[in-house]
């Protein structure tokens, strides 16, 4: 059944319902209380979830209900907007297949076609049964058979789990920005999300639909870009959105973004049109000058073009510009198109270096790193008893890719190999918080290394196949119930932080992660969860120490009614680096100590187009959903429903293929079945299809059985594939896939 | 209350992220489901690859000066008011859907539970608070713009290749078409 906003009306008595909970829980759960719950109107202030950029939201609630999200004004991100995706923030709140209360499953048997017979269950129970399970497969097979796949956040639930020496977390970071924060460490020394778009002059665009991705800053930055009159160069398969906006599109082949960017670098060095002033103080060019020259001299824009179909002068008149008409960015963020092949971490390293000669690393109109609040982690607050050292193997294999491990980062395209044939039950226990089935290439191998798990916890908002696979489901806030600071990290020239505050009540027996790390802490690691003076930590007190420690005000409740601090400074480029030599690094001796390239060299991608599977598997994430999370919200739903096979004109019209028809695709690993879309603004040899579709849970009444995965035609990976490839930071080759069609 | 209003549209500044969709959905409650948009976010693809040229494009009710749908129901359920925003009266619509039939651009809808037809209404009650519509308003890019006729009217033309042609209700809609350059 859809979801209005007339039937949230009528749900107030549903969220006078869940008050009334809250109010029997209070001490239980003592920050998840709005401001007021009073009748009448009140605006507050709090900060978007549904991406890491975290527009700040202005909620509009009336009698308790949420009735309208807009943008704050005077917030970096959002620049007092919000995306679709935001606007609609609401459905994620009031969708009736909200998990509610916790459950354990009855059924024991795990699959596909089973029902798992979910019983409600006491909060004390499902914590006592989980705590036991961890307790016992802790001491019988070491932390080592613990699997915790969720973010490195919030502070408290990286508490719990240093506590406990867990060794095997691990997220999706390998399917977005991972090999680019491995070669940002080593190269600038730096996170590598901030973008001063608006400054800058020449725009490169590898992949990766800056603008559609709703990260609004970076949409405003590109935009505000345009106005001024910089130039925006786009390399995409697809003639997408950016390639709208763009002056120049070239509709590059798939996975040779490399050569392009290779060949550039060769164009400017050769030319001597790099930054002097920059590059003689500020990185090693001069110290490794003759084997940078010597390196890239091959990498000539001809050898690029027949590689790329980038026409060769192309190249080398962008070059030129981009070195000479700057300043000059290429932001390298996040999966789509470009990051992600089996060359990516190559990639990221041409484009840091294409950034780094063009001298606009931390410098206006180039790739900054965010000036930020810092907030306090529950650590510098309450600091902990010496963490355990963790020990054991790494399932995913990670260990084999140490720089990505310095990260703190894994591999999710490897897990599955690492738990049904590296180390079959290896792993007891599993603990997943807000990620499903969906979001690992190969969902069904996932689920078959998951089905061999004796105990798996699923921690969401909803009930998701993964949680479909669980023993014990825990229902979570949702971003509009929680409390925090949230730090501006993507546009973060002046720092700014802005409150999450629960804009109602939380629904029904809903929590945060945070509050299950203390309250699974209290059982399993007491010593790691009280305050110095030997009381439990209360996420209350916590965040009242942040707001006082980061200079924000005396208390949250104070900041949570102002709502948003912005500290102003002047933006001082830095001088010296966060790498080993304190320079921006374009020779890596790192990358050499290790065996692995210390310059980029050309790699094709792992799969090229054969006989058998001739076009390129394309994934991407459409502007109004984000990952495999929003497909159940009835406004995002009701805008996109379900995706489709995407292929140019040109190839439906020699596959003999109509608009609507039903398509096979078939890779070497799988084969899906859609209805087939046609473009023109696609190369022939692609066929794409969006991310985030083929739920097949039932329990999701508008996503589930909605389209498929286009994730089981994505092969899983071992780890020892990018040890081979040279693939050092770990890119989980989401985009590697070729296929073949036909038609139904 | 002054009016007319318009809408400006420039889709050179259009993302595609459909928060005016969004946003319009969330503040007038509109029913999901059912296939009632008030307004909609598409894309338009002319020529061919690679020399294809795409326009996305949202539209909604234009609160026409000659609005046709008014002038067709048989029963006067759509009137105009003062301030030029042409509105549903739901009590005495019988939901015949002529008025859809005689929109140049689909704007009023049928509403297949309450067997009403429903339509944008350029969020009247937001207006009437001194706020603009809730589309324009969370607009990210400014791409989708609102405001007095009189501003409007000459900033562009009615039409643009890929939007529906207005004949003769005199849409209140201009579209941007100098590139956004200084």
């Amino acid at each position: 059944m859809a979801l209005t906003r007339r039937s949230w009306l009528r749900m107030t008595g549903a969220a006078g319902l869940a008050s009334v909970h809250s109010r029997l829980l209070a001490g239980f759960e003592d920050w998840f209380q709005p401001a007021s719950s009073a009748p009448g109107e009140q605006v507050l202030i709090t900060a978007c979830g549904i991406c890491d950029s975290a527009c700040a939201i202005r909620a509009t609630v009336q009698d308790g209900v949420v009735r309208f999200l807009e943008g704050l004004p005077g917030d970096f991100q959002g620049q007092g907007k919000l995306c679709g995706k935001g606007a609609a923030g609401a459905g994620f709140l009031y969708d009736p297949d909200r998990l509610k209360y916790p459950m354990k499953r009855t059924n024991p048997r795990k699959g596909p076609n089973e029902d798992p017979g979910f019983v409600r269950i006491s909060w004390q129970e499902a914590l006592d049964t989980i705590a036991d399970r961890i307790r016992s497969y802790k001491s019988r097979h070491g932390a080592e058979s613990l699997l915790f796949v969720t973010r490195p956040a919030p502070d408290l639930w990286v508490r719990f789990m240093r506590a406990l020496g867990v060794v095997n977390r691990v997220d999706h970071r390998d399917e977005c920005f991972q090999s680019d924060m491995v070669v940002q460490r080593y190269t600038t020394g730096g996170k590598s999300w901030g973008n001063d778009f608006e400054n800058s002059r020449y725009i490169l665009l590898f992949g990766f639909d800056m603008v559609t991705k709703t990260k609004l800053a970076y949409a405003h930055g590109v935009l505000a870009a345009k106005q001024r009159g910089a130039r925006i160069v786009v390399f995409n398969p697809e003639f997408n959105t950016q390639a709208r906006l763009a002056d120049e599109w070239y509709p590059i082949r798939p996975g040779s973004d490399l050569a392009v960017a290779l060949a550039m670098i060769h164009v400017i060095v050769n030319e001597n049109l790099f930054n002097q002033e920059f590059v003689d103080q500020f990185t090693n060019f001069r110290q490794y000058e003759k084997e940078i020259r010597a390196h890239f001299a091959h990498y000539t824009p001809e050898w690029a073009e027949g590689l790329s179909d980038v026409p060769a002068e192309a190249i080398r008149r962008i070059a030129r510009e981009f070195a000479t008409q700057g300043p000059g960015i290429v932001p390298m963020h996040k999966k789509t198109l470009a990051a992600n092949y089996m060359n990516a971490t190559q990639l990221a390293h041409a484009v840091s270096i294409l950034n780094i000669l063009a001298g606009t690393v931390d410098r206006p109109g180039g790739r900054y790193f965010p000036r930020t609040i810092p907030i306090p982690g529950v650590d510098a607050v309450y600091p902990p008893p010496a963490y355990p050292r963790p020990e054991g193997r790494r399932v995913d294999g990670a260990d084999k890719l140490p720089l990505v491990r310095e990260v703190d980062s894994g591999s999710f395209s490897t897990l599955a190999d690492g738990m049904l044939n590296k180390y079959p039950g290896m792993i007891k226990f599993a603990f997943f918080n807000m990620y499903t089935l969906l979001a690992f290439p190969l969902p069904a191998q996932m689920e078959e290394a998951l089905r061999r798990v004796e105990f798996t916890v699923v921690m969401d908002t909803l009930p998701t196949d993964t949680a479909l696979l669980a023993d014990i489901v825990l229902p979570s806030v949702t971003y509009l119930e929680a409390a925090d600071l949230v730090p501006r990290e993507y546009w973060a020239k002046t720092p700014q932080v802005v409150v999450r505050q629960p804009v109602v009540p939380a629904m029904f027996e809903t929590r945060s992660i945070g509050w299950v790390a203390i309250e699974l802490g209290k059982r399993l690691a007491p010593e790691y969860f009280r305050t110095p003076t030997g009381e439990w930590i209360s996420p209350a007190a916590l965040l009242d120490e942040k707001v006082k420690r980061a200079g924000l005000g005396s208390s949250f409740a104070e900041f949570r009614s102002v709502g948003i601090h912005t500290r102003q400074q002047p933006f001082t480029p830095r001088t010296t680096f966060a790498t080993p030599s304190g320079k921006c690094q374009i020779y890596v001796p790192e990358f050499a100590a290790r065996g692995y390239d210390p310059l980029p060299v050309w790699k094709p991608k792992a799969e090229q187009p054969s006989p058998e599977h001739p076009y390129y598997y394309l994934t991407f994430i459409p502007a109004i959903h984000r990952r495999n999370s929003t497909q159940n919200n009835p406004i995002l739903h009701e805008m996109m429903p379900t995706n489709a096979a995407i292929i140019s004109r040109t190839l439906a019209d020699r596959l003999g293929v109509r608009e609507g028809q039903m398509v096979r695709i078939r890779s070497r690993v799988g084969a899906i079945e859609l209805p087939a879309h046609i473009t023109e603004t696609l190369r022939p040899d692609c066929v794409m299809v969006a991310h985030g579709f083929g739920h097949r849970s039932r329990m999701l009444s508008l996503a589930g059985g909605q389209g498929v995965r286009d994730g089981d035609l994505i092969p899983s990976r071992a780890i020892e594939e990018f040890v081979a490839a040279g693939n050092f930071g770990g890119a989980a080759c989401i985009m590697d896939a070729v296929v073949n069609i036909e038609p139904l | 209350m002054k009016g007319p209003y318009g809408w400006l549209f420039d889709p050179n500044r259009c993302i595609e992220c459909r928060a005016c969709e969004a946003a319009c959905k969330q503040w007038n409650g509109v029913p999901t489901g059912v296939n009632i948009r008030y307004r909609r976010v598409y894309t338009w693809e002319a020529g061919a690859w690679p020399a294809v040229s795409v326009v996305a494009i949202s539209s909604a009710c234009n609160h026409c000066e000659n609005p046709l749908c008014a002038r067709a129901c048989p029963v006067k359920a759509i009137t105009r008011r003062s301030d030029g925003l042409v509105l549903v009266n739901r009590d005495r619509c019988v939901g015949c859907g002529i008025c859809y039939e005689f929109c140049p651009f689909g704007a009023p809808q049928y509403d297949p539970k309450t067997r009403r037809m429903e339509k944008c209404t350029m969020c009247a009650d937001r207006i009437d608070q001194g706020l603009e519509p809730a589309c324009s308003a969370l607009c990210p890019t400014g791409a989708l713009r609102w405001g007095p006729w009189d501003e409007i009217r000459g900033r562009g033309p009615a039409w643009i290749p890929g939007y529906p042609v207005p004949y003769a209700t005199l849409p209140r809609i201009r579209f941007v078409t100098t590139p956004a350059r200084p």
